[in-house]
């Protein structure tokens, strides 16, 4: 049976602009990386460990087995016994003697066809991917039809006609035909390599084609080529053992498959001897197993989706949520937010991705959440949504979210889907991941009102119509699939699919980052004028405050996980509180002012995991002083804003005390 | 008036589309001519599917141009024949890319890209003095202490750290022009301004002229002596940075700037009524791309492409509408 | 509709290199099998065999390479296929018809039980990750899915036939039922074909159980599922409509590459039972040196894989709209 690989199955969607690092690159190239993950998966241990025992084995036979496995003195057929393990064969031979000596053979062969089949895969896999044109064509054709033209029986018609084969042989025809797979692997996976510019780079620079083959290549794809030598191996095994067993072998030769042939032709099943025609396998699936186990180990290694880990709460330090419960919601209000901290499990340990963000959200208004990479705000706005989970990982850990006065934290998710999509809905930030590809733009909003109404086929296509009318979508479009639609139309579309139950509050995460400067505009104003039109609240995620900045009422600034400051945006633009405010506006060159020097911020964000002790923007902050490093700042009130910065925080100096310091 | 250092003359790149037989042809770039100059930092404006990418790599000589030359130092590079000269030019004009997650190889440490380039274009450096120069290198871009950044992968780097490495490869064959694909624009915003500033001391320091492509009109108005508006795979504005963004010309330069949000300037939603996009040239027939988004088209912008001209000292534009100043 | 096509553009290359592939390999193998098999014979057989075995080779006494690639070809075409050394003085296609069904009713049903039971386990088990069901399943089929197939058949007849009795041991049906469509014989029949049966099922399923766990684990990252979560719809519609029917569509390609080794493996199944469909009948061809047989069989073999992942690529392109563009 094929192994599995992921490499064969779902690409995810790869980081989208402006938004930062991927989850968790993949460690490839740091061998104590891949060292310690291999220590820490059980089916790679089993795996190791199985592989170890039959290589002891293949080296060692005569220091383990206690009888020459050809000698045929002993009394025939017997059972098991104190003197022969799995008793003998029906020409008098040791029985466990005789696996002993055949693991050799087996193992031998998965090595060698393992190799050969893979060296193949890789010559035809890599060339067809990297020269594509005509040799990819002629290579791939030939790849596709030896993997579709079934293998055994084609090697049994090959072994039918030069009978006996030996070992050389079986190696030759195993491994000649079995590389298509692999091959296909890496061809695809070379494919998807092509796209990175790392090659791209290499090109540029001058590299001769073979030099990028091998040296830039190859190295990326030690894992595939792994999987690939493992999965030719196991195939080797089986069928070797398989062919063997047939009768298509060497008669006389040690292995595992013979014995069992011999077994067959015995009748030892019926005979009594059944341990004679059953161990031999036993050993066979073993040895596969061990391939298996370590292929499958792999694929979970280079693969961050597949691993899963739970949440140490007790490691969660976040900000304790300070008094809520008693002050009960204010019915302006349509959303409030206190005190909320997220967590999420990561390989060293929790990190907190949210940490203790507080905020209140009046009908209808109009609420920009800034911040760059890492900064939390898409993991803030998907809990408040409560829509966490693969892949943005998290638990929320503390606080509460009042929407319309109930604590959606506390909610069942029978109870959450009564109110998703009526009272609050979301748009994302790709239209090409969050639209379902196999479904057509009608069927996806035909879901969405059929789970929350009881309207009928030609309501639901009415109200489909006049939605995509509202975001100048023309409603032909309905029956078109996702792909089918340009990208701006995609995105509107979304905005559409968000208005179907004219909700009282939509989340937006960076909607617009995907279009060109013109589309952002122009759906930016599109967006504010159906706030206008409609009445609905909106909480607008972005890392780029410019663009929200004449349609936002309020701006919060996100930085580490934390609330640097909350204000009206014509306030916080005229009169930043925050250096990082400061800072980030500073960071946004101006088409039609004076042109100036700009300086940025220097430096990085912190590293979640460890955060730093006092004030998180302290390491790259011009104002910084004793304080911000050895307390953390809280969140105070300061003309109507919100900020945390203790240069907010200073205590009142009285003026005797100066004079007298002065003098 | 001397010899650029880059001039391209008419510069057209076709890609073949469609189904198996279809004789469709993509117009990704047409009859693009521009020049650099030596210690110049030329901007290219222009959305996604303007070709940009295009010209970029057509400079790179990743692709091969279906028509129009690229000359370098006055020589035609599509000439360039022996394994010499096409290193030679490689190492003269280098490439920095945009996404700083894949345009290192993640299975060698950081100072891998820049080794090459130093191995590939600057045979005069011995063994042993190639760390050495690796770590000046590092240092050029701001990577310190470079040491100690020489033994990370590039996992272990932030993004802005990746794309000063991308700047250190392309350094390391001590070139004369950089070519730098949307070279900020997947990095934060905080972080963008300290990359354009290594720009622009690179210029200053080492003499070096880059064409800065970027879909970011305000960036290249920092960095940029001249600005290049690319639309649709045609060349419809050009001049000095100040002068085309303060005063543009083509309508679509125009619409462009009117779409810019800029913090500081005053309120004021220009009604954005445009929802158009720009078109996928497949096959176009003759006639001004912009024109079924333009708002001044007249009868000829639907017949004739319009051709760049002079309407100013260093200042072409390619529309019949515009006017020059008085 | 221009992707079937394309497809089967593709399966005719590949047939024609299978036929190609019979004529060539007698004639590559050392010391040019056709010719010294046909001088052992020469003699001992009658004509008419002979003709037979002149069919399989292609071989015609001072014919050219070529022409005598196309005389074969020719006969392939028309059905042709010569006498049957085995089971003379009947005809290989007649031969081979009567193995066909019995190998569809086992393989055919088996294979496809055994996909959808797997894709379905798989999609559960994905669904919900980490819990009972996914913490023991993975391991468990990584296992068993490098069971060599004749082993599994070895070990089920000892248990299940020769210990406990519930099954007969070997055979399509008992020799004492008059074969025929009456209820005896049907059910006798359908008896000896259960162990064969588990035997597949329980070694092809793991695979696809495991391949379609990571396929949907994979999807569930996704935006569009998260989108699905935050229309408000119920999990059943999400599982199915939203993760279940991407996931699948790997899975399905999946299935047209394994389904050699499974065709592989059950001929094995076939020859430990006994069991009279086309793979049992392929080895005992095999073991008689009965060549005219044994190519066309492995025609037939090599057809019906085609034929199964035809449909695979057809069941693909209905359940997904980006590939009918693709062409």
């Amino acid at each position: 049976m094929t192994l599995p690989s992921v490499a064969d199955s779902v690409e995810p969607a790869g980081a989208t602009v402006g938004s930062g690092p991927p989850e968790e690159a993949t460690r490839r190239g740091a061998g104590a990386d891949v060292f310690r993950a291999v220590a820490h998966n059980r089916k790679a241990l089993v795996g190791l460990g199985l592989l170890l025992f039959f290589g002891v084995l293949a080296v060692f036979p005569g220091q383990i087995a206690p009888d020459d496995p050809r000698a045929k003195i002993y009394p025939r057929g017997l059972g098991p016994s104190v003197h022969h393990l799995f008793g003998t064969t029906a020409y008098g031979e040791d029985v466990f003697s005789q696996l002993v000596f055949g693991t050799r053979q087996s193992v031998l062969i998965a090595l060698a066809v393992g190799g050969l089949a893979t060296v193949i895969a890789v010559i035809v896999g890599v060339s067809a991917g990297y020269l594509g044109g005509k040799t990819d064509g002629v290579l791939s054709l030939i790849t596709d039809v030896i993997l579709v033209i079934p293998i055994f029986p084609l090697i049994i018609v090959i072994a039918a006609y030069e009978r006996n084969s030996g070992f050389f042989t079986l190696v030759i025809v195993l491994g000649a035909l079995g590389w298509s797979y692999g091959a296909r692997q890496l061809r695809s996976q070379t494919l998807s390599l092509r796209r990175r510019d790392f090659l791209e780079a290499a090109v540029v620079r001058g590299e001769r084609k073979r030099y990028v083959i091998v040296h830039e290549i190859l190295p990326t794809m030690t894992s595939l080529i792994l999987a690939s030598f493992l999965g030719a191996a196991l195939y080797a095994v089986l069928f070797a053992a398989g062919l063997q067993f047939i009768g298509l072998g060497d008669p006389n030769s040690q292995s595992w498959g013979t014995m069992l042939y011999w077994a067959e032709n015995n009748e030892a099943l019926g005979a009594g001897m059944a341990y004679w025609a059953i161990m031999p396998g036993v050993c066979v699936a073993l040895l596969g197993a061990a391939f298996a186990l370590l292929n499958y180990a792999f694929d979970e290694i280079s693969s961050p989706a597949l691993r899963l880990r739970k949440l140490e709460r007790a490691g969660v330090d976040a900000e304790r949520a300070t008094a809520v419960l008693a002050v009960s919601p204010d019915p302006k209000n349509i959303l409030e937010v206190r005190g909320l901290s997220v967590a999420y499990a990561s390989e060293h340990g929790p990190v907190v991705a949210v940490d203790d963000v507080s905020f209140d959200l009046r009908r209808g208004e109009f609420l920009g959440i800034v911040g760059e990479s890492a900064c939390g705000k898409s993991t803030l706005v998907y809990a408040i949504a409560r829509l966490l989970g693969a892949p943005l990982a998290g638990e929320i850990t503390d606080g509460q979210v009042l929407f319309k006065g109930r604590d959606m934290v506390t909610l069942s998710d029978k109870q959450l889907r009564h109110i998703r999509w009526r009272d609050y809905s979301v748009v994302m930030q790709s239209a090409m991941n969050a639209l379902n590809p196999v479904l057509t733009v009608a069927a996806q909003m035909r879901d969405a009102c059929e789970a929350h109404s009881t309207m009928n086929k030609r309501q639901i296509e009415e109200r489909s119509r006049e939605v995509l009318r509202l975001v100048s979508i023309d409603p032909v479009h309905l029956h078109s699939y996702p792909h089918q639609l340009s990208g701006g139309m995609r995105q509107r579309a979304m905005i559409a699919m968000a208005l179907l139950f004219t909700p009282e509050l939509i989340i937006m995460d960076e909607p617009t980052s995907a279009l060109d400067v013109v589309g952002q505009r122009s759906l930016m104003v599109q967006i504010k004028e159906l706030q206008e039109q409609l009445g609905f609240a909106v909480v607008f995620v972005t890392h780029d405050m410019s663009l929200v900045r004449h349609f936002s009422d309020r701006l919060l600034v996100m930085y580490a996980a934390q609330v640097a400051e909350l204000g009206r945006t014509a306030q916080l633009f005229r009169k930043p509180l925050h250096p990082y405010t400061d800072g980030l506006l500073e960071a946004f060159p101006s088409i039609h002012g004076p042109k100036e020097h700009l300086l940025g911020i220097p430096g990085s964000p912190p590293d979640l995991l460890r955060p730093p002790a006092g004030c998180r923007f302290a390491p790259r902050c011009p104002h910084v002083f004793a304080r911000c490093t050895a307390e953390r700042p809280r969140l105070l009130e300061v003309d109507g804003e919100l900020v945390r910065c203790f240069l907010h925080d200073q205590p009142v100096v009285p003026v005797v005390e100066a004079k007298e310091g002065v003098a | 008036m001397s010899e650029p250092l880059l001039r391209t003359e008419g510069l057209t790149q076709h890609f073949r589309v469609g189904k198996l037989f279809s004789r469709q042809r993509l117009h990704a770039v047409d009859d693009v001519s521009f020049e650099i100059g030596r210690g110049e930092i030329v901007a290219l404006v222009g959305e996604s599917g303007s070709g940009k990418s295009t010209i970029a790599r057509l400079l790179a000589r990743v692709y091969k141009a279906t028509a129009g030359d690229i000359y370098f130092e006055g020589k035609r590079v599509s000439t360039l024949r022996t394994r010499r000269q096409r290193l030679g030019y490689a190492g003269d004009v280098a490439m920095v890319f945009q996404d700083p997650y894949s345009s290192i190889n993640p299975a060698y440490r950081i100072t891998h890209p820049i080794e090459r380039g130093i191995v590939l274009h600057r045979r005069d450096v011995a063994r042993r003095r190639r760390e050495n120069e690796v770590e000046k290198t590092l240092g050029t871009v701001g990577l310190v202490p470079a040491g100690r950044v020489a033994g990370k992968f590039p996992h272990e780097l932030s993004g802005g750290q990746r794309q000063r490495v991308g700047f250190a490869a392309a350094l390391a064959g001590k070139p004369k022009l950089i070519v730098a694909d949307e070279p900020v624009s997947m990095l934060d915003v905080s972080i963008r301004i300290g990359v354009l500033n290594l720009m622009s001391e690179l210029r200053e320091r080492e003499g070096l002229s880059f064409l800065y492509i970027t879909h970011d009109v305000a960036s290249a108005r920092y960095v940029a002596d001249r600005v290049l508006v690319l639309y649709a795979g045609h060349l419809v504005e050009e001049g000095p940075a100040e002068d085309v963004l303060q005063r543009p010309k083509h309508p679509y330069t125009q619409l462009l700037l009117s779409a810019v949000p800029d913090p500081r300037a005053a309120l004021g939603i220009s009604d954005a009524a445009d929802v158009g996009e720009p078109p996928k040239v497949i096959d176009p027939k003759e006639g001004c791309r912009f024109r079924d988004r333009c708002p001044f088209a007249i009868a000829e912008c639907e017949t004739v492409t319009p051709q760049l001209r002079e309407i100013g000292p260093r200042r072409r534009v390619a529309c019949h509408v515009a006017e020059p100043d008085v | 509709m221009r992707f079937v096509v394309r497809r089967l553009g593709f399966f005719l290359v590949t047939l024609w290199a299978a036929v190609t592939l019979n004529f060539l390999i007698p004639r590559l193998m050392p010391g040019n099998a056709a010719i010294a098999m046909m001088s052992r014979y020469k003699g001992h057989v009658n004509p008419q065999a002979m003709h037979a075995l002149e069919i399989a080779f292609g071989v015609h006494n001072h014919q050219s390479l070529v022409s005598s690639y196309f005389t074969y070809l020719g006969n392939i075409a028309r059905g042709h296929f010569g006498v049957s050394l085995t089971f003379f003085p009947d005809t290989v296609a007649h031969q081979v018809l009567q193995a066909l069904p019995w190998t569809l009713a086992l393989v055919g049903i088996t294979t496809i039980l055994a996909f959808l039971l797997g894709t379905l386990i798989g999609l559960v088990s994905g669904w919900r990750r980490g819990g009972a069901l996914d913490g023991v399943l993975p391991p468990l089929f990584v296992i068993t899915s490098a069971f060599p197939y004749f082993w599994l058949a070895l070990l089920a007849i000892w248990l299940f036939s020769l210990k406990l009795g519930w099954f007969p041991e070997s055979g399509g049906y008992e020799v004492t039922t008059t074969v025929g469509w009456n209820w005896t014989f049907v059910s006798d029949a359908f008896t000896h074909s259960i162990l064969p049966a588990l035997t597949i099922i329980v070694t092809a399923i793991g695979g696809w159980i495991l391949t379609m766990r990571n396929n949907m684990i994979t999807v569930l990252t996704e935006d569009y599922v998260r989108m699905a979560r935050a229309k408000g719809l119920k999990p059943w519609r999400i599982m199915w409509t939203y993760a279940g029917r991407n996931a699948i569509l790997p899975n399905l390609v999946g299935f047209a590459m394994s389904l050699g080794f499974v065709v592989g493996g059950a001929i094995l199944v076939e020859f430990v039972f006994n069991y009279p469909g086309v793979g049992w009948m392929f080895l005992q061809s095999v073991e008689n040196q009965d060549y005219a047989l044994m190519q066309a069989l492995f025609l037939m073999i090599t057809v019906t894989v085609l034929l199964a992942i035809l449909a695979a690529d057809v069941a693909t392109a209905i359940l997904d709209p980006r590939t009918r563009e693709r062409g």
